[in-house]
């Protein structure tokens, strides 16, 4: 029993994480990343509800404890498929969108989340019961569970190349049910037959019938399906995304267009990637002699002079690209992390764009930006940045999304990639009331400032359309040959200069009005007054980011919320944000939950004494400590692999693993109090060490093979992972002898300060940074230590 | 029993979405949210006295209809804010001769606006579901207004020149064909902006040859805190 019993947790746990992950995945693509994240922390306060349950009715539990497992996982199995089936018959007509707009669809998402915790619940109930009823096992138990966990994220990773998402749900289903066919006693089978054969019948069901999830209206690839005769001509699943290549007789893509260009827009297949735009597939020949480009902001530095060797970074579908090599360049090097697009380019769609993907002169990099410029050496005339958000705003959908090329150290690395007379373009939409811009213009500045004594001025030329802003920033000092051939190209295209050495005001606003001169006020001040007073008094965020708090598109300033409400409307305000408000809403949502989690049970077990200060002080300080350091790990591991799914897969399993061999050996420490002190003392030192080490060790290594990177990341990381699986087993031990009611109440603690965590996680790194994560992190496992002292 | 019937009556003639007066509450829009705003023109305040907003938003949203926002109304489509309707009606200063052009129809509400004070309106609109609602709706209203389902991209030539045209489902670029179909000394206005984000407007002035925009805010952001100025 005791060896089924290790294999059926490591089972169910696989495949709790596997649906966790899929389910992110799903409501990504049908609605945004954002409203995942809100539906799934609160599902897996499913784990804090099943210890809140244990704690009121242990003994009941316990009592039928086997015949009750088999059960609990095969309803575990069951209900992962059962709310796939439901699910577009709940939530057919909800859209995360019109949650601030709109209060019916409030219920719908109440509705949602009930539905999402049901299998998090049955699962975690399963688990949470062997740990109080074989917590003299713990040890090894809980390496199952992390070792399982572990196991399930990589398995995910290769059914993503596998099946579409929608497939999974079913897939993972049967596991669970497995794993309570391994533990059902020896003779008894016949009395499961009935409940096996219902559990089994739910993924079968699944699939042969994938629900059709309705894909929220706001989303770009549902207005691109509105339009006629559009129509989905290839689709692609992938740890990168889901890819939909949709054409449409009436699908036109010419951003910011010239009022000055008489042509046609010329109609193109576009690529979506979990529903959002990716980027259109060009129509695009070697014999080309103009680009609509051309007749953009984009071509300022094609203007200024004739650059010879180019660098594309987040080139996405090549637009960029194709432009260069209209122009004449002789070498283009186009960096795209999304490996399946950048194929798709070369091979299925290559016939639209004249193969140019296979052109000698443009040499395609499945990188992550950062990631080629920290690991190449190549000088380059121009490298361009990817467009700032897109025509009409995106309601701050992306506010929460790690933009590590636009932070000063990423600057700082493209400066050094110029050769003497290189250029830096990057084009930004304009937006009111004004942002992208300006916290664009102030990270040029102080990249200039960081790397030269000269004064910004003469380096930097900036000209505006109706729609938007190119901004060049030129090693060497503009000249006068060059200030008039931008002069001369805004006066074609209509297009009026925001900064060029010794622009008259009157020339800002030749074609383009603006309401007021707000906008220029505020560029001047960026340009030459005291920037740190305008970061502080201006009502947005304009201050440049950085690697340490990477959220480019976060503009949002709590303390302003207020007076943007009266400005704006309170019915508006949120549509600023969304992503971050929705991290807002969540951490109060669950907090509020969590609390009433918490404390449910006292109301059985007592308020005072017993050691629930012990419980409250231990479960608290691992269940955030953990997670903290888990995300930060996460996100400093992104840069380093030039990869998301690379760093999460091998933090996430690389932790989870190696925190289970912590757990293991555990088992054979003493259950006392000095041993938790000393594990959480070593905790603590690698934290610091990892705050003091970590960026630079990466920094050291970033060059490597992937391979050896993947080494090195376990080896960086299996330190503080092995004794952070140490202190919630030795808890449970201590508890069990002290007082064993409080165990489930243990588990539930920690459950939900797990899911708390990972939203206060991102509000302090964007309030504060990923450092201060970092030593809340320590300071969370201070919290144990303290508890353990207080035994005393 | 006869208490309970008495509260429903009661609860009924209490609650909004029974109990409510369309044109009371139109009236009061033009008045709370329009004049104290500066609407002045009197033909676009007339215009919205008169059209019924809540016929162009979906059967479940009509007590919202004259609420002080944009709308919903399907296939990613709002309702626009009535500010921002009478404000791109004002701006361009429709007159009972002119031919105004409008790119995406939505609800058929702004044509609505239009056909009460100018001549003919063109509405093309590429959602042939919204189009057909839309032509449905404004054909049993007005015998001045024309609701094409199609791409908007090539405008109509035929009907060209406009005086106005009013392109309420912009993309990323303007499209070449509208700015050769506008009068010279013509109008074209833009909203811009997320759904439910407060819109900023840019009106594009064609005059001898020359192609200027301007950008039109409706709300007034001081970039600073009040006690910073």
């Amino acid at each position: 029993m005791t060896k089924k019993l290790y294999w059926s947790v490591g089972l169910l746990s696989a495949s709790i994480i596997a649906f966790q992950l899929t389910l992110m995945q799903l409501l990504s693509i049908i609605q945004w990343s954002h409203f995942a994240y809100m539906v799934i922390s609160v599902a897996l306060l499913g784990f804090g509800a099943s210890g809140t349950l244990l704690a009121i009715t242990r003994n009941w539990f316990i009592k039928h404890i086997t015949g009750l497992l088999p059960v609990l996982m095969m309803l575990t199995g069951a209900s992962m498929s059962l709310i796939m089936i439901i699910s577009s018959t709940v939530f057919g007509s909800f859209d995360s969108y019109l949650l601030f707009m709109d209060g019916r669809h409030i219920q719908t998402l109440l509705a949602t989340y009930f539905a999402f915790l049901i299998p998090f619940f049955f699962g975690a109930l399963t688990i949470g019961l062997i740990y109080i009823n074989y917590v003299e096992r713990i040890g090894s138990l809980y390496f199952a569970d992390l070792f399982g966990s572990g196991i399930g994220g990589l398995a995910l990773i290769g059914l993503l190349w596998i099946f579409f998402p929608a497939d999974i749900p079913a897939v993972i289903s049967f596991f669970p049910i497995i794993a309570g066919l391994i533990i059902i006693p020896p003779g008894s089978m016949g009395k499961y037959i009935t409940p096996a054969v219902l559990a089994v019948t739910m993924p079968v069901i699944l699939l042969f019938y994938t629900p059709d999830l309705p894909m929220s209206q706001y989303k770009a690839l549902s207005s691109a399906l509105n339009l006629p005769e559009a129509r989905v001509v290839m689709e692609k699943s992938s740890p990168y995304g889901h890819i939909h290549v949709v054409s449409s007789p009436v699908l036109r893509y010419a951003p910011g267009l010239s009022l000055a260009y008489t042509g046609n827009v010329p109609v193109r297949d576009v690529i979506f990637n979990n529903g959002n735009w990716f980027g259109p597939v060009l129509e695009w020949s070697a014999y080309d002699t103009s680009h609509f480009l051309d007749y953009t902001t984009n071509s300022l530095p094609f203007e200024i002079n004739s650059p010879d060797n180019v660098l594309i970074l987040d080139a996405g579908t090549g637009l960029f690209a194709s432009h260069a090599l209209t122009r004449g360049v002789r070498k283009v090097t186009a960096v795209e992390q999304n490996r399946v697009a950048v194929n798709l380019m070369k091979n299925e769609l290559a016939h639209m764009m004249d193969s140019m993907y296979h052109l000698p002169r443009l040499s395609p990099v499945s990188l992550h930006s950062r990631s080629y410029l920290m690991s190449a050496d190549t000088p380059y005339d121009l490298i361009v940045l990817p467009t700032i958000e897109s025509f009409g705003g995106t309601s701050g959908i992306n506010a929460l999304e790690q933009q590590y090329i636009f932070t000063l150290q990423a600057l700082d690395e493209i400066w050094n990639r110029l050769t003497e007379n290189g250029m830096i373009a990057v084009t930004v939409w304009m937006d009111f009331p004004s942002r992208n811009p300006l916290k664009l213009l102030a990270t040029l500045v102080e990249t200039h400032e960081n790397n030269s004594n000269l004064p910004v001025e003469k380096h930097l030329a900036a000209i505006r359309g109706w729609g938007t802003v190119t901004f060049v920033l030129k090693k060497a000092p503009l000249n006068d040959g060059e200030l008039v051939k931008i002069r001369d190209f805004c006066e074609r295209m209509f297009f009026d200069p925001v900064l060029l050495p010794g622009l008259m005001p009157a020339e800002r606003k030749m074609y383009n009005q603006l309401q007021d001169d707000d906008f220029f006020i505020l560029v001047d001040k960026l340009m030459k007054g005291d920037r740190d007073v305008l970061y502080r008094e201006y009502d947005f965020n304009i201050q440049p980011s950085t690697d340490d708090r990477p959220y480019f598109s976060q503009y949002l300033k709590l303390g302003r919320y207020s007076k943007m409400q009266e400005i704006f409307g309170q019915s508006s305000v949120p549509f600023f944000e969304i992503g971050y408000m929705v991290v807002l809403i969540t951490f109060i949502q669950i907090t509020a939950a969590a609390l009433i989690l918490i404390l449910l049970p006292l109301f059985v077990l007592g308020w005072k004494g017993g050691g629930k200060l012990y419980t409250v002080l231990h479960f608290s300080g691992i269940g955030l400590g953990f997670m903290f350091l888990e995300i930060i790990l996460i996100q400093q591991f992104i840069l380093y692999f030039g990869n998301p799914i690379y760093a999460a897969a091998t933090v996430l399993s690389g932790m989870l693993i190696c925190s289970g061999a912590g757990s293991l050996i555990s088992s054979r420490l003493k259950t006392d109090r000095k041993n938790v002190v000393k594990v959480i003392a070593l905790i603590v030192f690698f934290i610091f060490i990892y705050v003091l080490f970590l960026v630079p060790l990466l920094r050291l290594t970033i060059d490597q093979p992937l391979m050896l990177k993947i080494l090195l990341s376990i080896i960086f990381i299996s330190p503080a992972a092995f004794f952070m699986g140490m202190p919630f087993p030795l808890g449970l031990r201590i508890l069990s002898i002290k007082n064993n009611t409080l165990i489930p109440w243990a588990w539930g603690i920690n459950g939900c300060l797990s899911v708390i965590s990972t939203a206060l996680a991102t509000i302090i790194a964007v309030e504060a940074g990923y450092l201060w994560v970092m030593l809340i992190a320590a300071f969370s496992y201070l919290l144990t230590l303290t508890a353990n002292i207080e035994l005393r | 029993m006869r208490i309970i019937m008495i509260l429903v009556v009661f609860i009924t003639a209490i609650h909004p979405v029974f109990a409510q007066n369309f044109e009371r509450l139109r009236l009061n829009m033009v008045r709370q949210q329009l004049q104290i705003r500066g609407i002045d023109h009197k033909a676009t305040l007339e215009a919205m006295r008169n059209v019924e907003r809540h016929l162009f938003v979906p059967q479940n949203q009509q007590r919202r209809a004259y609420d002080d926002g944009p709308q919903p109304i399907g296939y990613g489509q709002t309702i626009s804010q009535p500010y921002i309707v009478a404000y791109m009606t004002q701006i361009i200063d429709p007159k009972p001769g002119y031919v105004v052009l409008e790119i995406g129809a939505g609800s058929g509400y702004q044509a609505a606006v239009l056909a009460e004070i100018v001549e003919k309106v063109f509405t093309i609109e590429i959602i042939p579901e919204l189009g057909n609602r839309a032509r449905e709706l404004l054909d049993k209203m007005y015998d001045n207004v024309e609701v094409i389902t199609g791409d908007g991209y090539y405008g109509l030539e035929e009907q060209a020149p406009f005086d106005a045209i009013i392109v309420t489902a912009a993309a990323e670029y303007i499209p070449p064909p509208l700015i050769a179909q506008l009068k010279d000394g013509g109008k074209m206005i833009i909203p811009v902006g997320s759904p439910f984000l407060v819109q900023t407007l840019m009106l594009v002035e064609k005059k001898g040859g020359k192609i200027t925009t301007s950008n039109l805010m409706p709300v007034r952001f001081v970039p600073f805190t009040r006690q910073n100025q």
